[in-house]
């Protein structure tokens, strides 16, 4: 096995009052994509958080390129490489296009490299490109994702680390997305990705864990685990994609 | 200015710094003071300037800074006890009586047409424009301007994105401290007059601007400014003395009965208050 870009041991969290993560052990190695999923509230996206330090874990280790990051604090984590495309995209709809990008690039000292980034982001989305100087609130939920993703690609990742992107997206984006994903990843960027849509995930994914009510429920080769009887029945059989209210409760009545 | 400052206050902070005033006050009775010890100008307005710094500093670490994920009124009542103690500490030192200011410049005063133009007014509007123009400049194309930009619309994604919000919001206290300092000597060199409570009408005028402008607008408080103040000169003329405050209000009153949101501002901005 590779490198480990992400190692993260006996990670647990609580989300307000909830234990939203117990115990949770997760590896990445340097190139791979990593998908973690699980239903609604398996704490998912607290994992996500509090790898990327907006939610203080209570207990547990992440290292990040061989480093012990728990303390660090948020920009000191993207600054070495562990960048988040959060849930629901997050555009700054005042700003425009081209500052959403050089936002993302903040941190960054090297002006001439960022500008080409920049330019190559436009020839790899023209409508991007084409309206670089009108406000983020005209694109498309789509335009907006590949945004999102270009302005933490300007952040340098050496992880990639994905909340929910396909969701709200249409079948043409969401296939264009995860084939921008996996082209990323061929020029070996890592990438950790969060998603309800299983079936993408598990098909462009090397490894995969799955989340039970904070816990890791299964872990292993994407292939075997979107294989396995039971991941279809516990949690994918059509419940993943659309988590009803009584599910919900019934799943907190298990936890307590 | 004082408009200007409040709207970077509350824009970016979230937190109507009623500290800002205060600020404006010290600004120009420091520089008095130093004036009237002899020393250059150049020297009086550089304390000044660092005195007013120095406030928006104390001000950050005492008021906002403890009662951040608290409500937004906490800062807003503690700041306020900041201004009751800036303006006392000046009484107690410097006296609250109101005081005359040195004119730094010739008194030329010119006619357009039958209108009389002060050189120094003229003089501060003209320095005054030039520090909201550099500021909205540097708002737009600096990556720490993005980045207070950022903060303005969301704490949130700006952190997410690795703004450090701890280090980018004592610099929006400094420096809207430094420009209510800068509009305090300006104020005092056009009208030639500093007084202990001078920041106090000033404070209700330039939220008032801010109100007018649009919250949160730079551009929107610059121009309610300029409105209030040809409001001003207008009832003077028309109404009387007397009448100046009425009309300047009552304006203010009829703008937000019509047009609640300012005359450049967002809707979401008044959530802000």
């Amino acid at each position: 096995m590779n490198e480990l870009i992400l190692d993260v041991e006996q990670l647990s969290a609580c989300y307000g009052r909830v234990e939203a993560l117990i115990g949770v052990s997760l590896q990445v190695a340097r190139g791979e994509i990593v998908t973690v999923v699980g239903a609604n509230g398996a704490g998912k996206s607290t994992l996500l958080h509090s790898l990327l330090g907006t939610i203080a874990p209570t207990n547990g280790r992440i290292a990040f390129a061989g480093e012990d990051i728990s303390r660090w604090p948020i920009h000191r984590r993207i600054d070495a490489g562990l960048v988040l495309v959060p849930e629901g995209r997050r555009i700054l709809v005042s700003m425009t296009i081209e500052e959403n990008l050089l936002l993302g690039a903040h941190m960054r000292q090297d002006k001439s490299a960022v500008r080409r980034e920049i330019d190559n982001i436009y020839d790899r989305f023209p409508n991007l490109g084409r309206r670089r100087s009108h406000g983020a609130s005209c694109l498309s939920g789509g335009e907006q994702q590949m945004l999102a993703l270009g302005r933490a690609m300007l952040a340098k990742p050496q992880l990639l680390m994905m909340d929910e992107p396909s969701l709200g997206l249409s079948p043409l984006f969401v296939s264009k997305l995860f084939e921008l994903i996996k082209d990323y990843n061929r020029e070996g960027l890592s990438v950790l990705l969060i998603e309800q849509n299983t079936a993408n995930a598990l098909r462009i994914a090397h490894q995969a864990t799955v989340l039970e009510l904070g816990r890791v429920a299964m872990e292993g080769d994407a292939a075997a685990i979107a294989g396995s009887a039971r991941l279809q029945e516990a949690y994918l059989g059509g419940a993943a994609h659309e988590v009803t209210e009584a599910d919900k409760r019934k799943w907190i009545g298990r936890r307590s | 200015m004082v408009a200007v400052a409040f709207t970077l206050a509350i824009g970016v902070l979230n937190f109507l710094n009623f500290s800002i005033p205060g600020i404006f006050m010290i600004a120009g009775m420091v520089s008095w003071a130093a004036l009237k010890s002899g020393q250059h100008w150049l020297f009086a307005f550089g304390v000044a300037l660092t005195a007013s710094a120095a406030v928006g500093v104390a001000v950050y670490f005492l008021t906002y800074r403890p009662s951040s994920d608290s409500d937004p009124e906490v800062p807003l009542v503690s700041s306020l006890g900041f201004l009751v103690l800036l303006e006392n500490l000046i009484v107690l030192w410097l006296g609250s009586d109101q005081q005359s200011y040195p004119a730094l410049i010739a008194d030329f005063n010119f006619r357009v047409g039958s209108i009389i133009v002060g050189g120094a007014q003229l003089l501060s509007l003209a320095l005054s424009l030039a520090f909201v123009f550099a500021l909205s400049l540097s708002l737009r194309f600096t990556n720490l301007g993005r980045q207070v930009r950022a903060i303005a619309e969301s704490r949130r994604t700006a952190s997410i994105l690795g703004v450090n919000v701890g280090s980018v919001v004592p610099r929006v206290f400094v420096l809207s401290a430094l420009f209510t300092g800068a509009g305090g000597i300006l104020f005092a060199i056009s009208y030639l007059q500093v007084s202990s409570s001078m920041g106090e009408s000033i404070g209700f005028k330039g939220i008032s601007a801010m109100i007018i402008g649009g919250m949160g607008n730079i551009w929107g408080a610059v121009a309610g400014g300029l409105l209030i103040g040809l409001v001003e000169i207008l009832s003077t003329q028309f109404l009387g003395a007397d009448f100046v405050n009425i009309g300047v209000y009552g304006l203010l009153l009829a703008l937000l009965i019509i047009k609640p949101e300012g005359l450049f501002g967002m809707a979401a901005a008044r959530e802000k208050l």
